[in-house]
């Protein structure tokens, strides 16, 4: 079971985009997934450590250090439409998908 | 959706913006007209984008102009088009951060939001819409690619 977290600056227009690409993802690599929550930074940067994965476009990467010391995985995305983009950085990622 | 943009006149064909911040009001100006969003909210939007940088760029050629969820001004839930011929600089180190097509959000109303969101994404996972997009020159385009792509 995977948590996923995506962010975006203020929660409302691109971390909605980026979550129904998640939801690609999710279906095409028939990932079992927990939670999948779309919030903004100042939310996101609190509840981070909850989830196993954070997705966000890359220039936020650096404002989730301290989840990612914690163990969260954090991945930036430079085309958050592109489902290609975050298939091939979850896998890359590591991060077990069963 | 695109057939919304022509029918409430949301959309704007322009041949360029001096810079990103002009883009921006630009891409306000057709919800602006009826009302949808006060005249703050484009001011709101670069604003946003000065503080975070350009990540309402969200694929190359595309930008999604918005703030936040129930920000001042926005009276009503639409979103916006605006094509420029020229695309604009959102990062002078980063060409993958232009942008030619803008569809602006306001959003009063969550569901309504939600349901235009999830309309927006699939339009714009359809690569060869989105290349028609860019070739597009006025609404009766709009309208065409409406009904070779989007009606069922």
């Amino acid at each position: 079971m995977l948590n996923i977290l995506v962010c975006c600056a203020n929660g409302a227009g691109t971390s909605l985009m980026m979550k129904m690409t998640t939801e690609k993802v999710i279906k095409s690599l028939d990932i079992k997934v927990g939670k999948l929550h779309h919030c903004s930074l100042s939310e996101g940067k609190s509840a981070a450590t909850q989830f196993d994965v954070v997705f966000c476009p890359l220039n936020f990467v650096s404002m989730f250090k301290d989840a990612e010391a914690k163990g969260t995985t954090v991945i930036g995305l430079k085309n958050v439409m592109s489902q290609a983009e975050m298939e091939e950085k979850l896998k890359a990622s590591g991060i077990p998908l069963e | 959706m695109l057939r919304e943009f022509v029918e409430k006149k949301h959309y704007l064909f322009a041949e360029g913006a001096r810079d990103w911040e002009e883009a921006i009001l630009m891409s306000c100006q057709s919800l602006e007209a009826d009302g949808t969003v006060e005249s703050n909210y484009a001011h709101d939007i670069v604003d946003c984008v000065r503080k975070y940088g350009p990540y309402i760029v969200i694929m190359p050629n595309v930008a999604l102009p918005h703030s936040q969820e129930g920000a001042v001004g926005v009276n009503k839930t639409a979103i916006g088009f605006m094509k420029l011929n020229k695309p604009v600089s959102f990062d002078p180190d980063d060409p993958e951060k232009d942008a030619q097509l803008f569809f602006t959000l306001a959003s009063c109303n969550p569901d309504q939001h939600l349901n235009n969101m999830m309309r927006l994404s699939e339009m714009l996972m359809n690569e060869e819409l989105v290349e028609e997009l860019l070739e597009a020159e006025g609404p009766e385009d709009l309208l065409k690619i409406q009904e070779k792509y989007l009606d069922e």
